[in-house]
């Protein structure tokens, strides 16, 4: 196997929580707690999970957004903490991302050609009628008209927008694409046009996908692996059919079953977690899942569980998964 | 056959904007069965929350207006009512909950004043001790845990799936016959979704209640409703029964929805059936059929023609059971439950 794209060795991103008069540091939020995972060239990772479970911290402390707070992110075998600005910048070129609304990640007061330009400029490359001409090579590709430069990210509806956010990433022929809930506020039938088009993307370009989503189904269509996180840490990893049809961790389980399925009549065994999310900012002790899951003991609460190898394709991390895979055959 | 508990009637209603007026609803029929949970779906813009609230007589003022239609619940007209009328109807016979409770909730009072505040408004004459005890058996009913403390905290003290349970409490505090969900679980997680869509569920059954359900999600649907009515840029696309619409879709358009969703058990990573192009401008529809310039099976009269709703189940001399007379030879109505129709000139092409 050929060295990993991008490898995240133990991520870990504290947020402080501060109070009082003199917003004194009270706690951390543990927004993401020892991630790890490996991603190589041309391959999605489906990384999926609830509010609030870090999963889009991930995916800025990757970018460098965020900076973490241990770790280390390996870009083509590259420390990325140890880069220099300048470095940085270079490195920038290969790793894009495309948020969820992209009327918030769009300069409203741009026009689309400026806005797709706008990396060019950045990266000091060609001369001004070439950009426009890229400009419009990237709307054509995308699936848009060329004489769309011309006009303003308002004018288009949520799809186009989000193509024109597509256009933007791939514009400096990117390695990586961070999508961060890409799709989650599209309509059904614009959804998956755009997850064609991202995949037809991905063909073509080798690209490799840090596909960020709270919907299970859409990470399970896009991806090659998929990686459940609850509460800052990743609790089971698997390829995308295993994750659905032999799932292991009780959260995975849940989240599995909870998901709406347009088939009426069928009869599933639904389990439905009681309670709300634990605070991330004193997460529970042990497995983070065992104050909802319906198979704890003690054990559950005392130690955090370690990677367990179920198939070559398939990890998780809970105590008791061999004992539930009998119980669910049974 | 009972008569539905509430029957919509050509409803068209639409908005002034600085552009002239918009017809945003255009001819939408529909009846709700007793007890039953009617969908509406239908993609953003389709109109279905605005049929919702045009019967709830919500629509905002003063650009808001119903043109025509009737808006029938047990014989009175909802949408000829005056205004003390409908706000009689509103909350004790006809009752919503919101996508976002975050907004329709009052984020600077606390839940109790705010619930106690429903409750007054349905029954004179409640002390304090009164009110408390029923809002806090409402939030026992909805399944909050501690609902003493509850009700001394402010909404954004609560979680998502909590301030949903809360305005599912204030809706059944006027104890409705009707709820009316406008994507009730679309802002929640699935799991929490899970748990709202088990209480809707439990609090229908004990108390009868008639549901509208509008979402997005045909999933959701498929789960919950007993009939569906598919909307598309403010028009009915087609109306069946859950199990036919999913496995008999007759309107191009219900069938592009469906297919292109990703399934959990198809394999991942091939490409999702599309529904090319976009939704129209409402003001730049097509003359005829809306689908029509997105639609594979269109032709010239789709462009030119609106098709009617019609009637696709099998039998195909559909008696109204309106037209019965008070009854008769009940064998003959087709029940009402099981009618499917479609408004598309190709329906009998999808059909086969």
């Amino acid at each position: 196997m050929s060295a990993p794209l991008l490898e995240v060795r133990n991520l870990t991103k504290f947020f402080p929580v501060r109070a009082g008069v003199f917003l004194r540091k009270v706690g951390d939020v543990h927004a993401v707690d020892d991630v790890s995972f490996t991603l190589h060239r041309g391959e999605t990772l489906g990384l999926v999970g609830e509010s609030g479970c870090g999963k889009s911290t991930v995916g800025k402390t990757i970018l460098n957004l965020l900076r973490p707070t241990a770790g280390q992110v390996l870009f083509e075998g590259r420390d990325l903490g140890t880069l220099s600005h300048a470095e940085w910048r270079a490195v920038r070129r290969d790793i894009q991302i495309v948020f969820q609304d992209p009327m918030e990640s769009l300069n409203a007061r741009h026009t689309v050609g400026q806005i797709l330009e706008e990396p060019f400029v950045i990266h000091k490359l060609g001369t001004p009628e070439e950009r426009n001409i890229w400009a419009r090579d990237l709307l054509e590709r995308v699936g848009l008209p060329r004489s769309a430069v011309s006009r303003f990210p308002h004018e288009f509806s949520g799809g186009q927008r989000q193509r024109i956010g597509i256009a933007r990433a791939i514009a400096l022929k990117p390695k990586l694409i961070i999508c961060d809930e890409a799709v989650s506020a599209l309509d059904v039938s614009v959804r998956a046009q755009i997850v064609n088009l991202l995949l037809e993307l991905q063909h073509d370009m080798e690209l490799a996908l840090l596909f960020i989503a709270h919907d299970l189904s859409v990470v399970r269509h896009v991806s090659n692996e998929v990686a459940v996180m609850y509460l800052g840490r990743i609790v089971e990893r698997a390829s995308s059919n295993e994750i659905y049809d032999q799932p292991c961790h009780p959260y995975t389980r849940a989240l599995v079953s909870a998901i709406p399925l347009p088939d009426p009549g069928r009869e599933r065994d639904r389990i439905v977690l009681e309670g709300d999310v634990p605070s991330p900012i004193e997460p529970p002790s042990g497995c983070r899942f065992h104050t909802r899951c319906a198979h704890a003991e003690r054990v559950c609460a005392e130690k955090t569980p370690e990677w367990e190898t179920v198939t070559p394709w398939q990890q998780v991390a809970c105590h008791r998964w061999r004992e539930l895979r009998g119980e669910i055959q049974d | 056959m009972a008569e539905p508990v509430l029957r919509v009637e050509n409803l068209c209603c639409g908005f002034h904007t600085e552009d002239g007026y918009i017809r945003v609803v255009d001819g939408v029929s529909f009846e709700c069965e007793a007890g039953k949970t009617l969908g509406l779906v239908g993609e953003s813009g389709c109109g279905k929350t605005v049929s919702a609230l045009a019967v709830m007589g919500l629509l905002p003022q003063p650009a808001g207006v119903v043109e025509e239609g009737r808006i029938l619940f047990r014989g009175e007209d909802l949408a000829a009512t005056s205004h003390d009328t409908m706000r009689v109807v509103r909350g004790q016979q006809i009752g919503m909950i919101f996508q976002e409770p975050m907004t329709a909730l009052n984020p600077v009072h606390r839940v109790g004043k705010q619930l106690f505040e429903a409750l007054r408004l349905y029954e004179s004459g409640l002390d304090k001790d009164d009110l408390t005890a029923r809002a806090v058996e409402l939030l026992e009913q909805v399944g909050i845990p501690d609902p003493v403390r509850r009700l001394r905290e402010y909404p954004h003290q609560l979680s998502g799936g909590m301030r949903q349970r809360v305005m599912i409490a204030m809706a059944l505090a006027g104890q409705p016959e009707i709820l009316i969900a406008d994507e009730p679980t679309t802002a929640l997680d699935v799991t929490v979704q899970a748990q709202i869509l088990d209480l809707l569920r439990e609090l229908q059954q004990e108390r009868g209640m008639t549901m509208i359900f509008i979402t997005h999600d045909l999933g959701v649907v498929a789960e919950f409703c007993d009939e569906v009515l598919v909307m598309y840029a403010g028009r009915i696309a087609e109306r069946a029964p859950v199990g036919r619409l999913f496995n008999a879709p007759h309107h191009p358009y219900t069938r592009g929805l469906i297919e292109s969703l990703p399934r959990m058990d198809t394999p991942s990573r091939t490409p999702l059936n599309t529904i090319e192009g976009v939704v129209p401008k409402l003001t730049e529809m097509p003359a005829g059929c809306r689908f029509s310039n997105r639609c594979g099976y269109a032709d010239e009269r789709c462009g030119r023609e609106v098709p009617a709703l019609e009637s696709c189940t099998e039998r195909s001399a559909v008696r109204e059971p309106r037209d019965a007379n008070g009854g008769g030879d009940t064998e003959a109505v087709e029940p009402r439950a099981a009618r499917h129709e479609v408004a598309c000139h190709h329906w009998q092409r999808l059909a086969a």
